[in-house]
């Protein structure tokens, strides 16, 4: 009827369309699993330039000592990832879901957690965890039990235009273990001589929030899982500084993601502070060629255990309920992705996938100079930051908070007060803790 | 034909009627009531994804002390009270010029002003988006006019994100509801306009006095098919401004699907909410049927 076909559809008619997609893209999953037999696995990830990307690799890499093993990579956003495992796990019926998935850092606790029965416990694999870093590690640790096999990393990066900068007087040495006072001292610099902010931001995003927080080792959550979004002296430095960087210009915040990415390919900042995955959205500029430099995030001013390193994003594999062979899957991923410096070697140069194994960090492939960056060796530097990021707690409620934090933000840099906003965000996740 | 006859022919035709019948009632019973009567014995439950446990009316009380939730609602109901009455006046005065008969291209404007409801809604408002962002095509012409030193940030202002929600609404539905009163027009009389204008009555006292009042049912249909839509709100929400500055702009709707999917599941709060606009789109449609809906 046409009030269905044209009107805004009910929650349930989200719900059952977004199983309905899912189940309509994974019968062929489903049916892939079973008829192939015992050397095949499906695996659902997003990005074909990266994750597919390396999937293929780590194929070829596994089928040299097993030929006939085979893998059927079905390219899933990450939103779709969400909800499939969701869906799966609430109605008990893990059949839709394939051998392995990527899943998001930030999402393991909160999925481990809910769905217990959904995700194969790895501690005992024989996996090489501890050549991984530590921080990252964690991400996928539920109760002292691992459920991820680390891959990409979001080890944080500040990206420079060292001719901007030079045009003010400055050289990519003076942004490097600084605090960001000294940052906003220098981005105010900058700004007076060449109008072009240091920054630019998703605004109603708390990405860089949650790079500060955890740059000084602090979380949203105590490691009993109660928010500590009150009382938490971190945060309140945190938003104090970013909303220093909004009023002062140093920041520009922009409407969405195309729009962020814009300014970074069409120079209208002097630099960004990410994870280090924006590389490949800073080099699809090939005439910015040798007019970018890499270096630290800066520290966070008169707190305990602030450093200049942190983390932003990142996955892990997983290995799902559905699995029906469990120690092919093991084996797949401890002899590629937990094992194989050759396979991290193969796919760094053209995606500039930089992993968290921390021995392929030693390989002559990851010191090779970068020309777009000046001849520096980025690939070594980020896997020594990805050594040195400090564990954050996650937590369960990780997104409540993340979103709670991001509303309080926005009203700070709207003049509201900080006590107040933070309290009305504490309040948001404690309710939504309860239901 | 004799009585019993009669009698046995009505019941086959009635029978072969309900037989006829029977496989679309079976299925929206079981996809559409089904889950109904499922999804309210959800919200009467409580907990994280599979983990549920009876709680009674909790979820009910509870949503009233949720700050967000009662944020929402305020957004739906000045989506609901700003933009639904703007768009039916527009398309009540749209369809009124496109309905005379001299008018030349009427399928060319008809086409194009119900076109935009057949594009995709998540389309249009990432279209919508662009368009309204610091460097688009909006920013571009006022800046060029002289109107503004630099872009506006149009998404990040609480008042301007929600007039562009309501802007985009009123594009994307006008046309619909244009096509409805069109439809209802057809169906007066010529000759009763003809008449008042040799009465010697204006345009604008035949639309008030003769087109609006026979047009009546439609606008009662067309006013209750908007509400139900303003009050389900979703894709605007969730794709031109994410929910706006500090939840400013999030539908009722968006903040189920967090709840539901972005976040920790709680699938029992979330059905309750459901309900609450199922309740709140019931109350607001018989309200409007008493006060349209008098037989004289």
């Amino acid at each position: 009827m046409s009030l269905a076909a044209c009107s805004t559809p009910t929650t349930s008619d989200t719900t059952t369309k977004a199983a309905a997609a899912t189940t309509a893209g994974a019968d062929e999953t489903t049916a892939a699993t079973a008829a192939a037999g015992d050397n095949t696995l499906t695996v659902w990830c997003w990005d074909p330039a990266f994750n597919i990307y390396a999937m293929q690799e780590a194929e070829k890499v596994y089928q040299k000592t097993n030929p006939d093993f085979k893998l059927n990579i079905v390219e899933t956003p990450w939103a779709d990832i969400q909800t499939a495992m969701t869906v799966a796990a609430t109605s008990g019926d893990y059949s839709t879901l394939p051998d392995i998935l990527l899943c998001q850092d930030n999402a393991f606790q909160k999925n481990v957690i809910s769905f217990p029965d959904e995700y194969v416990d790895l501690t005992d694999s024989g996996i090489a965890f501890d050549q991984f870093g530590a921080a990252k590690v964690a991400y996928s640790v539920v109760d002292g039990k691992n459920y991820g096999v680390p891959f990409d990393n979001g080890a944080v990066i500040s990206c420079v235009r060292t001719d901007i900068l030079e045009q003010a007087g400055y050289t990519v040495d003076d942004l490097t273990d600084i605090t960001w006072s000294r940052y906003i001292e220098i981005g105010k610099d900058v700004l007076a001589k060449t109008g072009m902010p240091m920054l630019s931001m998703q605004a109603g995003e708390s990405d860089l929030i949650m790079m500060m927080m955890q740059s000084a080792g602090a979380s949203l959550f105590d490691a009993e899982g109660n928010p500590t979004i009150v009382d938490n002296a971190t945060l309140k430095a945190v938003l104090t500084t970013y909303a220093e960087l909004v009023t002062s210009g140093v920041l520009v915040q922009v409407n969405n993601w195309d729009e962020y990415i814009g300014t970074l390919t069409s120079g209208t900042v002097a630099g960004t502070i990410n994870g280090c995955w924006i590389l490949g959205s800073i080099q699809t500029a090939k005439d910015q060629s040798g007019k970018w430099a890499v270096t630290n995030m800066p520290k966070l001013d008169n707190v305990t255990g602030a450093t200049n390193y942190s983390n932003n994003g990142g996955s892990s594999w997983a290995i799902t309920a559905n699995c029906k062979n469990v120690t092919l899957a093991e084996d797949f991923l401890s002899k590629t992705f937990a094992g194989s410096v050759a396979f991290y070697e193969t796919i760094l140069p053209s995606s500039g996938a930089l992993a968290t194994y921390i021995p392929a960090g030693d390989s002559d492939v990851y010191s090779k100079p970068s020309e777009f960056f000046q001849g520096d060796t980025i690939f070594k530097k980020i896997t020594d930051y990805a050594a040195k990021v400090p564990k954050n707690n996650t937590g369960v409620y990780y997104y409540e908070a993340r979103d709670a934090v991001a509303t309080a933000l926005t009203n700070i840099i709207g003049g509201a007060d900080a006590d107040t906003e933070l309290k009305a965000a504490q309040d948001a996740v404690v309710f939504l803790m309860q239901g | 034909m004799s009585k019993s006859k009669r009698i046995k022919l009505n019941k086959k035709q009635s029978i072969n009627g309900w037989i006829f019948l029977a496989p679309a009632t079976l299925m929206i019973v079981m996809l559409s009531f089904v889950p109904m009567v499922r999804a309210l014995i959800l919200s009467f439950q409580k907990g994280t994804g599979a983990k549920l446990s009876w709680t009674g009316v909790n979820n009910y009380v509870r949503m009233f002390s949720d700050n967000v939730f009662m944020q929402s609602l305020l957004n739906n109901f000045i989506y609901l009270l700003i933009q639904v009455p703007i768009m039916l006046i527009l398309a009540l005065i749209l369809a009124a010029m496109l309905n005379n008969k001299s008018l030349k291209f009427k399928g060319l404007f008809r086409t194009a002003i119900f076109l935009p409801c057949a594009t995709s809604l998540v389309s249009y408002a990432i279209v919508f988006r662009t368009l309204f962002s610091n460097n688009g095509l909006v920013n571009y012409f006022l800046i060029k006019l002289g109107i503004l030193e630099t872009g506006y940030s149009f998404l990040t202002h609480t008042t301007s994100a929600r007039i562009i929600i309501i802007i985009a609404l009123i594009w994307r539905w006008t046309g619909y509801n244009m096509v409805f009163y069109l439809a209802g027009l057809q169906n007066i009389d010529y000759s009763i306009y003809e008449a008042a204008r040799i009465d010697g009555a204006s345009t604008v006292q035949i639309f008030r006095k003769i087109t609006v009042p026979l047009l009546k049912p439609i606008i009662l249909l067309t006013a209750i098919m908007s509400t139900n839509g303003t009050l389900q709100l979703f894709d605007e929400s969730v794709n031109l401004t994410f929910g706006g500055p500090a939840n400013t702009t999030i539908t009722m709707s968006h903040y189920i699907y967090n709840t539901s999917f972005k976040y920790v599941p709680k699938f029992g709060y979330a059905a309750a909410m459901s309900y609450l606009i199922l309740v709140l789109v019931a109350i607001l449609a018989f309200i409007q049927m008493r006060v349209g809906d008098r037989r004289e």
